[in-house]
């Protein structure tokens, strides 16, 4: 008869917790709850920002200083002062090039052709994806900067260097914001064929994951479409992004044997991979 | 559980997610990263039992979810089961076995991962099935079985007092907790 009670405890505890969590997910999904999850993830955000600067600034030096070491040991064999100089050039050169490279992005994230008269807040990308679920990003502009959850997001880089449509601000804090890009399995964006015969074309750009290609919906097999053809965002109305944003071209289309849709896979024109500044458009359906 | 033992914990799963966020994202192998949060419930499953590994699982996974985009809530469901599920597979175990952690970091994290995964999918998040399930569990796993060792001792500071729940442990452990 021990064995009984000695589980019933265990047991109770394992329930309470399961139904405190199940309670707490089905608050947060309805609404009302959400508002105070996400005020406490606001609170948390804030407070993590600066001990992770703080953190970064601690360990880029002793990585540095230890990528050195390294680097020293390996050519002691060598001419130890003529090789340290040549890396103390490399190193000067790297850091310029770095330099150009976030002058490039930043001078071009003001020049985006396709954003016209769209007002924007430039942010430094901080973190490449918390969750490896889910395809995300963290930039440095929150709430206090005028960014609020829909917002589109913008990017300079790409294969083109036109840049185009990164994601979609899915929370906003008082000072940070976690964007959900493109390639998420939880994006859907309304776009329209840019050029071709079928200019125009009105389909469903879905994130397929994390480095994976996007795929067209509602493409009809009688479209004609060619490799390199670009789809921007349609604005219809009640759209959740403004008309004109390039998002991505195709780089492969098949009409399967039985299917009434093209199979077409694409690429967004923003670089996801290479991303470290980009443009949040304050914009909104109803703006 | 007294107010300094709920201290330690609160200053162990802040010092893991402290970890987690500012070090442990950095650190990617095939595009994924460790996850040392389910580590909390698992070892904490070892070391007190079914119902601690199911608290801790709770705690731990709710401070996991102020950080994640993901469903608010997820982690804390998954993780208590985890933390229970642990707790139960070894209650026949020696908890003093320098194997134990490793091997129960190993399984307790794959099952994490699939189980994250499963429900999140149920929860309104397909996308989740569609992700590398398999190579998230594979990194995810390999890299909590190897921090095990160390996070057990981090752990065991933090519940210092080893939960037997009826269930004889070994020797070492009960001399240890009393």
């Amino acid at each position: 008869m021990a064995s009984p009670r000695r589980y019933r405890r265990p047991r109770t505890t394992l329930l309470i917790l399961v139904l405190a969590s199940v309670t707490i997910i089905t608050l947060d999904a309805r609404g009302g709850f959400h508002r105070i999850t996400s005020g406490v993830r606001s609170v948390a955000a804030d407070a993590f920002s600066p001990i992770r600067g703080g953190i970064d600034d601690i360990i880029e030096p002793i990585g540095s200083f230890l990528a050195g070491s390294v680097h020293y040991g390996a050519v002691r064999q060598q001419n130890q002062k003529l090789q340290a100089e040549i890396n103390q050039l490399e190193q000067q050169k790297a850091s310029q090039q770095d330099i150009d490279q976030q002058m490039q992005q930043l001078t071009a994230l003001l020049d985006l052709p396709f954003l016209g008269n769209l007002q924007t807040v430039p942010a430094e990308v901080t973190n490449f994806g918390s969750s490896n679920f889910a395809a995300t990003i963290d930039i440095s502009v929150g709430r206090n900067q005028g960014v609020q959850p829909n917002m589109p997001v913008v990017g300079s880089t790409g294969p083109a260097g036109q840049g185009g449509l990164v994601g979609q601000v899915v929370i906003a804090d008082h000072n940070s914001s976690t964007v959900r890009l493109v390639t998420d399995g939880q994006s859907a964006v309304g776009v329209r064929l840019d050029s071709g015969p079928d200019a125009g074309l009105l389909a469903v750009l879905s994130g397929q994951g994390a480095g994976k290609p996007l795929s067209a919906d509602l493409i009809p097999a009688n479209a004609v479409l060619a490799n390199g053809d670009i789809f921007s965002t349609s604005g219809v109305p009640g759209a959740s992004y403004p008309m004109g944003i390039p998002v991505a071209k195709v780089v492969a289309h098949r009409i399967g044997l039985t299917s009434s849709q093209e199979s077409v896979s694409l690429v967004p024109l923003a670089d996801l991979t290479q991303l470290r500044y980009v443009s949040v458009v304050l914009w909104g359906p109803s703006t | 559980m007294t107010t300094r033992g709920a201290s330690r914990v609160v200053l162990v799963v802040a010092l893991f997610v402290v970890v987690q966020q500012t070090l442990v994202l950095d650190l990617r192998i095939g595009g994924v990263h460790p996850d040392i949060m389910v580590l909390l419930p698992i070892l904490a499953g070892i070391i007190g039992g079914p119902s601690r590994g199911a608290a801790m699982g709770f705690v731990a996974g709710l401070a996991a979810d102020l950080f994640l985009p993901t469903p608010f809530g997820l982690s804390a469901l998954v993780a208590t089961l985890v933390g229970f599920a642990v707790g139960e597979a070894t209650l026949a175990v020696d908890r003093t076995a320098v194997w134990l952690p490793v091997v129960a970091a190993l399984g307790g994290s794959a099952l994490y991962e699939v189980v994250y995964a499963v429900l999140g999918s149920v929860l309104g998040q397909p996308q989740m099935l569609h992700t590398d399930v398999l190579r998230i569990v594979v990194v995810v796993s390999v890299a909590n079985a190897v921090l095990a060792v160390p996070a057990m001792r981090v752990v065991n500071w933090a519940l210092p007092v080893a939960s037997t729940e009826g269930v004889p442990t070994s020797p070492l452990s009960s001399g240890a907790s009393r």
